[in-house]
Protein backbone atom coordinates (compact mmCIF):
# COMPACT_ATOMS: atom_id res chain seq x y z
CA UNK A 1 0.00 0.00 0.00
CA UNK A 2 2.87 2.39 0.64
CA UNK A 3 4.05 1.59 -2.87
CA UNK A 4 0.60 2.32 -4.35
CA UNK A 5 0.62 5.69 -2.56
CA UNK A 6 3.96 6.42 -4.21
CA UNK A 7 2.45 5.72 -7.64
CA UNK A 8 3.66 2.14 -8.16
CA UNK A 9 0.98 -0.45 -9.04
CA UNK A 10 1.51 -3.40 -6.72
CA UNK A 11 0.29 -6.98 -6.96
CA UNK A 12 0.20 -8.74 -3.60
CA UNK A 13 0.01 -12.52 -3.67
CA UNK A 14 -1.58 -14.08 -0.60
CA UNK A 15 -2.78 -17.53 0.31
CA UNK A 16 -6.50 -18.08 0.73
CA UNK A 17 -6.38 -18.22 4.55
CA UNK A 18 -5.18 -14.62 4.68
CA UNK A 19 -7.87 -13.08 2.46
CA UNK A 20 -9.84 -11.82 5.46
CA UNK A 21 -6.81 -10.26 7.14
CA UNK A 22 -5.78 -8.50 3.96
CA UNK A 23 -9.33 -7.16 3.59
CA UNK A 24 -9.36 -5.69 7.12
CA UNK A 25 -5.88 -4.19 6.82
CA UNK A 26 -6.76 -2.56 3.49
CA UNK A 27 -10.00 -1.11 4.91
CA UNK A 28 -8.29 0.22 8.04
CA UNK A 29 -5.44 1.76 6.06
CA UNK A 30 -7.68 3.26 3.38
CA UNK A 31 -7.12 1.10 0.31
CA UNK A 32 -10.05 -1.28 0.20
CA UNK A 33 -10.13 -1.32 -3.60
CA UNK A 34 -6.62 -2.80 -3.88
CA UNK A 35 -7.34 -6.41 -4.79
CA UNK A 36 -4.90 -9.11 -3.74
CA UNK A 37 -3.99 -12.10 -5.89
CA UNK A 38 -5.17 -15.21 -4.07
CA UNK A 39 -3.56 -18.63 -4.28
CA UNK A 40 -4.35 -21.83 -2.41
CA UNK A 41 -3.00 -22.38 1.11
CA UNK A 42 -0.53 -23.61 2.30
CA UNK A 43 2.75 -22.43 0.86
CA UNK A 44 5.51 -23.18 3.35
CA UNK A 45 5.34 -26.96 3.19
CA UNK A 46 5.14 -27.39 -0.61
CA UNK A 47 7.46 -29.23 -2.97
CA UNK A 48 9.07 -27.34 -5.83
CA UNK A 49 6.55 -28.81 -8.27
CA UNK A 50 3.63 -27.65 -6.12
CA UNK A 51 5.19 -24.18 -5.92
CA UNK A 52 5.29 -24.11 -9.71
CA UNK A 53 1.55 -24.81 -9.76
CA UNK A 54 0.91 -21.94 -7.35
CA UNK A 55 2.98 -19.60 -9.52
CA UNK A 56 0.90 -20.59 -12.55
CA UNK A 57 -2.24 -19.90 -10.52
CA UNK A 58 -1.04 -16.42 -9.59
CA UNK A 59 0.10 -15.15 -12.98
CA UNK A 60 -3.26 -14.14 -14.52
CA UNK A 61 -4.20 -12.37 -11.29
CA UNK A 62 -0.94 -10.45 -11.22
CA UNK A 63 -1.42 -9.24 -14.77
CA UNK A 64 -4.97 -8.29 -13.88
CA UNK A 65 -3.99 -6.19 -10.88
CA UNK A 66 -1.14 -4.40 -12.62
CA UNK A 67 -3.12 -3.73 -15.81
CA UNK A 68 -6.38 -2.93 -14.04
CA UNK A 69 -8.48 -5.72 -15.53
CA UNK A 70 -10.62 -8.20 -13.59
CA UNK A 71 -8.52 -11.39 -13.19
CA UNK B 1 -36.60 1.18 28.89
CA UNK B 2 -33.42 -0.53 27.78
CA UNK B 3 -30.35 -1.57 29.73
CA UNK B 4 -27.21 0.49 29.46
CA UNK B 5 -24.60 -1.38 27.45
CA UNK B 6 -21.20 -0.46 26.11
CA UNK B 7 -19.27 -1.18 22.94
CA UNK B 8 -15.76 -2.39 23.80
CA UNK B 9 -14.46 -2.20 20.23
CA UNK B 10 -13.50 1.40 19.56
CA UNK B 11 -13.95 3.06 16.19
CA UNK B 12 -11.98 2.41 13.04
CA UNK B 13 -11.75 5.29 10.64
CA UNK B 14 -9.73 5.72 7.52
CA UNK B 15 -9.71 8.04 4.56
CA UNK B 16 -9.76 6.13 1.28
CA UNK B 17 -6.50 6.71 -0.55
CA UNK B 18 -6.37 6.54 -4.33
CA UNK B 19 -4.54 3.68 -6.04
CA UNK B 20 -1.62 4.25 -8.34
CA UNK B 21 -2.47 4.50 -12.04
CA UNK B 22 -2.50 1.08 -13.71
CA UNK B 23 -0.02 0.05 -16.43
CA UNK B 24 -1.01 -0.09 -20.09
CA UNK B 25 1.06 -3.23 -20.67
CA UNK B 26 3.66 -5.36 -18.97
CA UNK B 27 6.26 -5.15 -21.78
CA UNK B 28 9.13 -2.74 -21.37
CA UNK B 29 8.55 -2.10 -17.67
CA UNK B 30 10.92 -2.27 -14.73
CA UNK B 31 9.45 -4.92 -12.41
CA UNK B 32 10.33 -5.07 -8.71
CA UNK B 33 9.93 -8.27 -6.71
CA UNK B 34 9.69 -7.76 -2.95
CA UNK B 35 10.53 -10.90 -1.02
CA UNK B 36 9.11 -11.05 2.50
CA UNK B 37 11.70 -13.76 3.41
CA UNK B 38 8.99 -16.09 4.74
CA UNK B 39 9.66 -19.78 4.07
CA UNK B 40 8.60 -20.62 0.53
CA UNK B 41 7.60 -17.08 -0.47
CA UNK B 42 11.03 -16.58 -2.00
CA UNK B 43 10.70 -19.74 -4.09
CA UNK B 44 7.26 -18.66 -5.29
CA UNK B 45 8.45 -15.15 -6.09
CA UNK B 46 11.46 -16.45 -7.99
CA UNK B 47 9.17 -18.67 -10.08
CA UNK B 48 6.85 -15.73 -10.72
CA UNK B 49 9.83 -13.58 -11.68
CA UNK B 50 11.08 -16.20 -14.12
CA UNK B 51 7.63 -16.74 -15.65
CA UNK B 52 6.87 -13.03 -15.96
CA UNK B 53 10.30 -12.56 -17.53
CA UNK B 54 9.49 -15.34 -20.01
CA UNK B 55 5.99 -14.12 -20.90
CA UNK B 56 6.77 -10.40 -21.20
CA UNK B 57 9.70 -8.38 -22.55
CA UNK B 58 10.55 -6.74 -19.22
CA UNK B 59 13.09 -3.93 -19.31
CA UNK B 60 14.56 -5.00 -16.01
CA UNK B 61 13.72 -7.13 -12.98
CA UNK B 62 14.86 -5.99 -9.55
CA UNK B 63 14.71 -8.39 -6.60
CA UNK B 64 14.47 -6.96 -3.07
CA UNK B 65 14.42 -8.65 0.33
CA UNK B 66 12.47 -7.25 3.25
CA UNK B 67 14.42 -7.67 6.49
CA UNK B 68 11.63 -9.52 8.29
CA UNK B 69 8.63 -11.39 7.01
CA UNK B 70 6.33 -9.89 9.58
CA UNK B 71 7.27 -6.24 10.14
CA UNK B 72 6.30 -3.42 7.80
CA UNK B 73 8.98 -2.86 5.16
CA UNK B 74 11.58 -0.23 5.94
CA UNK B 75 10.44 3.15 4.49
CA UNK B 76 13.83 3.74 2.88
CA UNK B 77 13.55 0.41 1.04
CA UNK B 78 10.04 1.31 -0.13
CA UNK B 79 11.25 4.65 -1.46
CA UNK B 80 14.12 2.98 -3.32
CA UNK B 81 11.78 0.39 -4.85
CA UNK B 82 9.35 3.11 -5.92
CA UNK B 83 12.11 5.14 -7.54
CA UNK B 84 13.55 2.29 -9.60
CA UNK B 85 10.49 0.26 -10.68
CA UNK B 86 7.22 0.71 -12.57
CA UNK B 87 5.35 -2.12 -10.83
CA UNK B 88 5.88 -4.51 -7.93
CA UNK B 89 4.91 -8.09 -7.09
CA UNK B 90 5.09 -9.24 -3.50
CA UNK B 91 3.64 -11.98 -1.29
CA UNK B 92 2.44 -12.23 2.31
CA UNK B 93 1.20 -15.01 4.52
CA UNK B 94 2.49 -18.51 5.10
CA UNK C 1 -10.67 15.68 3.39
CA UNK C 2 -13.34 12.99 3.36
CA UNK C 3 -13.40 10.68 6.34
CA UNK C 4 -15.35 7.47 6.45
CA UNK C 5 -16.16 5.58 9.61
CA UNK C 6 -15.47 2.00 8.67
CA UNK C 7 -16.96 0.40 11.76
CA UNK C 8 -19.76 1.82 13.83
CA UNK C 9 -20.97 1.13 17.32
CA UNK C 10 -24.05 -0.80 16.29
CA UNK C 11 -24.92 -3.97 18.06
CA UNK C 12 -26.02 -7.00 16.17
CA UNK C 13 -29.19 -7.38 18.21
CA UNK C 14 -29.86 -3.87 19.54
CA UNK C 15 -29.70 -2.75 23.16
CA UNK C 16 -31.34 -5.31 25.47
CA UNK C 17 -34.41 -4.49 27.57
CA UNK C 18 -34.06 -3.49 31.19
CA UNK C 19 -33.56 -6.49 33.42
CA UNK C 20 -32.07 -8.63 30.65
CA UNK C 21 -29.18 -10.96 31.48
CA UNK C 22 -26.29 -8.72 30.46
CA UNK C 23 -23.67 -11.42 30.92
CA UNK C 24 -25.44 -13.39 28.18
CA UNK C 25 -25.89 -10.27 26.08
CA UNK C 26 -22.14 -9.52 25.98
CA UNK C 27 -21.54 -13.17 25.05
CA UNK C 28 -24.07 -12.91 22.22
CA UNK C 29 -22.44 -9.75 20.83
CA UNK C 30 -19.14 -11.62 20.58
CA UNK C 31 -17.32 -9.40 23.08
CA UNK C 32 -16.12 -12.17 25.44
CA UNK C 33 -12.86 -14.11 25.61
CA UNK C 34 -14.92 -17.21 26.42
CA UNK C 35 -15.36 -16.41 30.10
CA UNK C 36 -18.26 -14.34 31.47
CA UNK C 37 -17.51 -10.62 31.44
CA UNK C 38 -18.53 -8.10 34.08
CA UNK C 39 -21.20 -5.91 32.45
CA UNK C 40 -19.92 -2.31 32.56
CA UNK C 41 -22.13 0.34 34.16
CA UNK C 42 -21.84 4.15 34.25
CA UNK C 43 -20.39 4.21 37.77
CA UNK C 44 -17.70 1.61 37.12
CA UNK C 45 -16.74 2.95 33.70
CA UNK C 46 -16.52 6.53 34.98
CA UNK C 47 -14.37 5.45 37.92
CA UNK C 48 -12.02 3.65 35.51
CA UNK C 49 -11.83 6.66 33.17
CA UNK C 50 -10.98 8.85 36.15
CA UNK C 51 -8.21 6.43 37.15
CA UNK C 52 -6.84 6.85 33.61
CA UNK C 53 -6.77 10.63 34.10
CA UNK C 54 -10.19 11.67 32.78
CA UNK C 55 -10.73 12.79 29.15
CA UNK C 56 -12.73 9.72 28.01
CA UNK C 57 -12.31 10.49 24.29
CA UNK C 58 -8.54 10.82 24.46
CA UNK C 59 -6.95 8.32 22.07
CA UNK C 60 -4.18 6.27 23.72
CA UNK C 61 -3.24 4.19 20.68
CA UNK C 62 -4.64 2.15 17.80
CA UNK C 63 -4.56 -1.62 18.18
CA UNK C 64 -3.69 -3.82 15.21
CA UNK C 65 -4.64 -5.64 13.09
CA UNK C 66 -8.03 -3.90 13.09
CA UNK C 67 -6.45 -0.57 14.12
CA UNK C 68 -9.39 0.15 16.44
CA UNK C 69 -9.07 3.39 18.41
CA UNK C 70 -8.28 2.72 22.08
CA UNK C 71 -9.75 5.78 23.77
CA UNK C 72 -9.72 5.99 27.53
CA UNK C 73 -13.44 5.22 27.51
CA UNK C 74 -12.95 2.07 25.43
CA UNK C 75 -10.02 0.97 27.59
CA UNK C 76 -12.13 1.55 30.70
CA UNK C 77 -14.97 -0.56 29.29
CA UNK C 78 -12.65 -3.50 28.56
CA UNK C 79 -11.00 -3.21 31.98
CA UNK C 80 -14.36 -3.28 33.77
CA UNK C 81 -15.40 -6.27 31.68
CA UNK C 82 -12.19 -8.03 32.72
CA UNK C 83 -12.91 -7.44 36.41
CA UNK C 84 -10.14 -4.88 37.01
CA UNK C 85 -10.06 -2.40 39.85
CA UNK C 86 -9.39 1.25 38.95
CA UNK C 87 -5.93 1.15 40.56
CA UNK C 88 -4.81 -1.33 37.88
CA UNK C 89 -5.48 1.23 35.13
CA UNK C 90 -1.97 2.73 34.79
CA UNK C 91 -0.49 -0.78 34.42
CA UNK C 92 -2.94 -1.93 31.74
CA UNK C 93 -2.52 1.29 29.79
CA UNK C 94 1.28 1.16 29.95
CA UNK C 95 1.19 -2.46 28.78
CA UNK C 96 -0.99 -1.60 25.78
CA UNK C 97 1.17 1.38 24.84
CA UNK C 98 4.20 -0.90 24.99
CA UNK C 99 2.43 -3.53 22.84
CA UNK C 100 1.52 -0.89 20.24
CA UNK C 101 5.13 0.23 19.82
CA UNK C 102 6.18 -0.61 16.24
CA UNK C 103 9.18 -2.62 17.50
CA UNK C 104 6.86 -5.10 19.21
CA UNK C 105 5.02 -5.76 15.93
CA UNK C 106 1.68 -6.48 17.58
CA UNK C 107 0.16 -6.86 14.11
CA UNK C 108 2.37 -9.88 13.51
CA UNK C 109 1.87 -11.31 16.99
CA UNK C 110 -1.93 -11.10 16.66
CA UNK C 111 -1.99 -12.72 13.23
CA UNK C 112 0.67 -15.40 13.46
CA UNK C 113 -0.04 -19.12 13.20
CA UNK C 114 2.41 -19.59 16.08
CA UNK C 115 0.94 -19.73 19.59
CA UNK C 116 2.85 -16.67 20.86
CA UNK C 117 0.97 -14.08 22.85
CA UNK C 118 2.02 -11.11 24.97
CA UNK C 119 3.55 -11.92 28.36
CA UNK C 120 3.52 -8.99 30.81
CA UNK C 121 5.97 -8.68 33.70
CA UNK C 122 5.53 -5.73 36.06
CA UNK C 123 8.39 -4.38 38.19
CA UNK C 124 8.63 -1.68 40.84
CA UNK C 125 6.58 -0.51 43.82
CA UNK C 126 3.32 -0.24 41.88
CA UNK C 127 3.16 -4.02 41.41
CA UNK C 128 3.02 -4.61 45.14
CA UNK C 129 0.80 -1.59 45.78
CA UNK C 130 -1.95 -2.97 43.56
CA UNK C 131 -1.57 -6.49 44.95
CA UNK C 132 0.07 -8.31 42.04
CA UNK C 133 1.53 -11.74 42.72
CA UNK C 134 5.19 -12.50 42.03
CA UNK C 135 5.27 -15.46 44.40
CA UNK C 136 3.54 -18.83 44.72
CA UNK C 137 1.40 -19.58 41.64
CA UNK C 138 2.31 -16.25 40.06
CA UNK C 139 1.53 -17.60 36.58
CA UNK C 140 -1.87 -18.71 37.75
CA UNK C 141 -4.19 -18.71 39.31
CA UNK C 142 -5.89 -17.07 42.27
CA UNK C 143 -4.74 -13.45 42.18
CA UNK C 144 -7.20 -10.77 41.03
CA UNK C 145 -4.61 -8.25 39.85
CA UNK C 146 -2.60 -10.75 37.76
CA UNK C 147 -5.73 -12.40 36.36
CA UNK C 148 -7.68 -9.28 35.43
CA UNK C 149 -4.77 -7.18 34.19
CA UNK C 150 -3.82 -9.98 31.82
CA UNK C 151 -7.45 -10.46 30.86
CA UNK C 152 -8.01 -6.75 30.17
CA UNK C 153 -5.06 -6.78 27.77
CA UNK C 154 -6.54 -9.81 25.98
CA UNK C 155 -10.03 -8.25 25.76
CA UNK C 156 -8.53 -5.14 24.17
CA UNK C 157 -6.55 -7.28 21.72
CA UNK C 158 -9.79 -9.09 20.83
CA UNK C 159 -12.35 -6.28 20.80
CA UNK C 160 -10.30 -3.26 19.76
CA UNK C 161 -7.56 -5.07 17.88
CA UNK C 162 -9.92 -7.50 16.19
CA UNK C 163 -7.69 -10.49 17.04
CA UNK C 164 -10.52 -13.03 17.00
CA UNK C 165 -9.54 -16.68 16.72
CA UNK C 166 -10.34 -18.13 13.33
CA UNK C 167 -10.74 -14.65 11.89
CA UNK C 168 -7.67 -12.40 12.12
CA UNK C 169 -5.94 -14.51 14.81
CA UNK C 170 -4.63 -17.50 12.92
CA UNK C 171 -2.86 -19.20 15.82
CA UNK C 172 -2.98 -22.91 15.13
CA UNK C 173 -3.08 -23.94 18.79
CA UNK C 174 -3.24 -20.86 21.00
CA UNK C 175 -2.18 -21.36 24.61
CA UNK C 176 -3.72 -20.73 28.06
CA UNK C 177 -1.81 -17.44 28.32
CA UNK C 178 -4.29 -16.07 25.80
CA UNK C 179 -6.77 -15.88 28.65
CA UNK C 180 -4.32 -14.01 30.89
CA UNK C 181 -0.54 -13.85 31.04
CA UNK C 182 0.55 -11.19 33.53
CA UNK C 183 2.87 -11.50 36.53
CA UNK C 184 5.08 -9.46 38.79
CA UNK C 185 8.69 -10.27 39.62
CA UNK C 186 9.28 -11.53 43.16
CA UNK C 187 10.56 -8.54 45.10
CA UNK C 188 12.25 -10.85 47.63
CA UNK C 189 14.68 -11.85 44.85
CA UNK C 190 18.38 -12.08 45.86
CA UNK C 191 19.27 -10.25 42.63
CA UNK C 192 18.55 -6.72 41.49
CA UNK C 193 15.10 -6.48 39.90
CA UNK C 194 14.83 -6.84 36.11
CA UNK C 195 14.09 -3.15 35.51
CA UNK C 196 17.08 -2.05 37.56
CA UNK C 197 19.30 -4.37 35.50
CA UNK C 198 18.01 -2.51 32.43
CA UNK C 199 18.78 0.95 33.81
CA UNK C 200 15.71 2.06 35.73
CA UNK C 201 15.75 3.20 39.36
CA UNK C 202 14.35 0.77 41.93
CA UNK C 203 11.60 3.26 42.74
CA UNK C 204 10.39 3.33 39.12
CA UNK C 205 7.58 0.99 38.12
CA UNK C 206 7.73 -0.61 34.68
CA UNK C 207 5.98 -2.98 32.30
CA UNK C 208 7.85 -5.51 30.15
CA UNK C 209 6.10 -7.22 27.25
CA UNK C 210 7.40 -10.20 25.26
CA UNK C 211 5.63 -12.27 22.61
CA UNK C 212 5.90 -15.64 24.33
CA UNK C 213 5.07 -19.33 24.25
CA UNK C 214 3.80 -21.04 27.40
CA UNK C 215 6.29 -21.61 30.25
CA UNK C 216 8.26 -24.88 30.13
CA UNK C 217 8.91 -26.16 33.63
CA UNK C 218 12.51 -26.96 34.53
CA UNK C 219 12.98 -29.31 37.46
CA UNK C 220 16.21 -29.71 39.38
CA UNK C 221 16.06 -31.14 42.88
CA UNK C 222 19.62 -32.46 42.86
CA UNK C 223 22.14 -29.71 42.10
CA UNK C 224 23.35 -27.41 44.86
CA UNK C 225 25.47 -25.18 42.65
CA UNK C 226 24.76 -22.67 39.85
CA UNK C 227 26.09 -24.87 37.03
CA UNK C 228 23.84 -27.84 37.81
CA UNK C 229 20.72 -25.74 37.96
CA UNK C 230 21.60 -23.76 34.87
CA UNK C 231 22.49 -26.94 32.98
CA UNK C 232 18.90 -28.08 33.48
CA UNK C 233 17.69 -24.78 32.05
CA UNK C 234 20.14 -25.20 29.15
CA UNK C 235 18.65 -28.62 28.53
CA UNK C 236 15.16 -27.12 28.27
CA UNK C 237 16.45 -24.42 25.92
CA UNK C 238 18.42 -26.76 23.66
CA UNK C 239 15.62 -28.17 21.59
CA UNK C 240 14.86 -27.35 17.96
CA UNK C 241 11.15 -27.48 18.67
CA UNK C 242 10.54 -24.00 20.06
CA UNK C 243 10.43 -20.91 17.90
CA UNK C 244 13.67 -19.28 19.05
CA UNK C 245 15.63 -22.24 17.71
CA UNK C 246 14.53 -21.58 14.15
CA UNK C 247 13.43 -17.93 14.24
CA UNK C 248 15.98 -16.33 16.61
CA UNK C 249 14.78 -13.33 18.66
CA UNK C 250 14.28 -13.00 22.42
CA UNK C 251 13.23 -15.37 25.20
CA UNK C 252 12.62 -15.32 28.95
CA UNK C 253 14.06 -17.40 31.76
CA UNK C 254 12.34 -17.54 35.12
CA UNK C 255 14.28 -18.66 38.19
CA UNK C 256 12.24 -19.99 41.07
CA UNK C 257 13.36 -18.54 44.43
CA UNK C 258 15.03 -21.75 45.67
CA UNK C 259 17.14 -21.96 42.52
CA UNK C 260 17.83 -18.24 42.66
CA UNK C 261 19.00 -18.48 46.29
CA UNK C 262 21.45 -21.29 45.47
CA UNK C 263 22.89 -19.36 42.53
CA UNK C 264 23.13 -16.08 44.48
CA UNK C 265 24.84 -17.82 47.40
CA UNK C 266 27.66 -18.80 45.04
CA UNK C 267 28.16 -15.13 44.18
CA UNK C 268 26.76 -15.27 40.65
CA UNK C 269 25.00 -12.20 39.28
CA UNK C 270 22.41 -11.64 36.57
CA UNK C 271 24.91 -11.26 33.73
CA UNK C 272 26.78 -14.40 34.83
CA UNK C 273 23.54 -16.39 34.68
CA UNK C 274 22.46 -15.06 31.27
CA UNK C 275 25.92 -15.54 29.84
CA UNK C 276 26.19 -19.14 31.05
CA UNK C 277 22.77 -19.96 29.67
CA UNK C 278 23.63 -18.40 26.33
CA UNK C 279 26.99 -20.09 26.00
CA UNK C 280 25.97 -23.61 27.04
CA UNK C 281 22.59 -23.91 25.27
CA UNK C 282 22.08 -24.38 21.56
CA UNK C 283 21.57 -26.84 18.72
CA UNK C 284 23.66 -28.18 15.85
CA UNK C 285 22.84 -26.70 12.48
CA UNK C 286 22.23 -30.22 11.08
CA UNK C 287 19.25 -30.55 13.45
CA UNK C 288 17.72 -27.24 12.33
CA UNK C 289 18.30 -28.31 8.71
CA UNK C 290 16.70 -31.73 9.29
CA UNK C 291 19.92 -33.13 7.81
CA UNK C 292 18.91 -31.38 4.53
CA UNK C 293 16.69 -34.33 3.71
CA UNK C 294 13.82 -32.08 2.60
CA UNK C 295 16.04 -29.84 0.55
CA UNK C 296 19.05 -27.66 1.28
CA UNK C 297 18.32 -25.40 4.27
CA UNK C 298 20.02 -22.06 4.93
CA UNK C 299 17.44 -20.40 7.20
CA UNK C 300 17.52 -16.68 6.61
CA UNK C 301 15.74 -16.07 9.91
CA UNK C 302 18.97 -16.79 11.74
CA UNK C 303 21.74 -14.15 11.84
CA UNK C 304 24.08 -14.16 8.83
CA UNK C 305 27.08 -14.57 11.12
CA UNK C 306 26.04 -18.07 12.27
CA UNK C 307 28.05 -20.70 10.43
CA UNK C 308 25.85 -23.15 8.53
CA UNK C 309 28.13 -26.20 8.60
CA UNK C 310 26.33 -29.35 9.77
CA UNK C 311 27.98 -29.37 13.19
CA UNK C 312 28.08 -25.62 13.70
CA UNK C 313 26.83 -24.58 17.14
CA UNK C 314 23.67 -22.51 16.77
CA UNK C 315 22.80 -20.50 19.89
CA UNK C 316 19.16 -20.34 20.95
CA UNK C 317 19.24 -16.53 20.75
CA UNK C 318 21.95 -14.21 19.34
CA UNK C 319 23.33 -12.91 22.68
CA UNK C 320 22.95 -13.11 26.47
CA UNK C 321 21.01 -9.83 26.24
CA UNK C 322 18.32 -11.64 24.28
CA UNK C 323 17.62 -13.68 27.43
CA UNK C 324 15.32 -11.79 29.82
CA UNK C 325 15.82 -13.08 33.33
CA UNK C 326 13.25 -12.88 36.13
CA UNK C 327 12.96 -14.29 39.64
CA UNK C 328 9.36 -15.35 40.11
CA UNK C 329 7.56 -17.92 42.21
CA UNK C 330 6.96 -19.32 45.66
CA UNK C 331 9.59 -20.04 48.29
CA UNK C 332 9.21 -23.81 48.17
CA UNK C 333 10.07 -25.94 45.18
CA UNK C 334 13.21 -26.39 43.11
CA UNK C 335 11.67 -25.35 39.80
CA UNK C 336 12.46 -22.73 37.21
CA UNK C 337 11.04 -22.17 33.74
CA UNK C 338 12.09 -21.44 30.19
CA UNK C 339 9.70 -19.27 28.18
CA UNK C 340 10.52 -19.23 24.46
CA UNK C 341 9.64 -16.20 22.39
CA UNK C 342 8.20 -15.82 18.92
CA UNK C 343 11.33 -14.87 16.98
CA UNK C 344 13.19 -11.92 15.51
CA UNK C 345 9.91 -10.60 14.08
CA UNK C 346 9.06 -8.99 17.44
CA UNK C 347 11.21 -7.09 19.92
CA UNK C 348 10.19 -7.02 23.60
CA UNK C 349 9.48 -3.59 25.03
CA UNK C 350 10.24 -2.23 28.51
CA UNK C 351 8.36 0.92 29.46
CA UNK C 352 8.02 3.03 32.56
CA UNK C 353 4.44 3.08 33.75
CA UNK C 354 3.99 6.82 34.02
CA UNK C 355 5.86 7.31 30.73
CA UNK C 356 8.43 9.73 31.99
CA UNK C 357 12.02 9.43 30.82
CA UNK C 358 14.16 7.09 32.94
CA UNK C 359 17.82 7.25 33.90
CA UNK C 360 20.61 5.65 31.97
CA UNK C 361 18.64 2.98 30.09
CA UNK C 362 18.61 3.16 26.28
CA UNK C 363 15.12 4.57 26.21
CA UNK C 364 13.14 7.12 24.23
CA UNK C 365 9.99 8.77 25.62
CA UNK C 366 9.82 6.23 28.41
CA UNK C 367 9.91 3.22 26.11
CA UNK C 368 13.05 1.10 26.01
CA UNK C 369 13.91 -1.08 23.05
CA UNK C 370 15.89 -4.03 24.30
Amino acid sequence: MSLESLGIPTAVVITRDFVREAEVQRAALGMSVLAPVVIEHPLSSLTDQEIGARAAQALPGIAGVLLGKAA
Amino acid sequence: MSSIVYDPRGAVSADEKPLAPRLAKLDGIRLGILDNTKWNANKLLRRLRDELGRQHRLLEINYYRKESFSKFADPALIREIAARNDAVVTAIGD
Amino acid sequence: MSSRLVSRSTFSSGAPPEGADLVEWYYEQGFSDGLPVVPPAPATVDAMVEALGGEPERLECRVPPRWGGLTRQVLAVNMVMAGCKPEYAPVVRAALLALCEPAFNLNGVQATTHMACPLLVVNGPLAKAIGMNGGCNAFGSGNRANATIGRAIRLVLLNVGGGWPGDLDKSTLGHPGKYSYAVAENDASPFAPYHVEKGFAAGDSTVFVLAAEAPHSVTNHVANDPQGILDSLCSAMSTYAHNNAVSSGHCAVVLGPEHAATIAKAGWKRLDIRSYLWMYSGNRFRELAFEHRYGKVYNRNLPVWYKRDPDSHIPIVPSPDHIHLFVIGGEAGRFSAFIPGWGHMSAPVLRQIDGSSPGSARCVDGTCFL
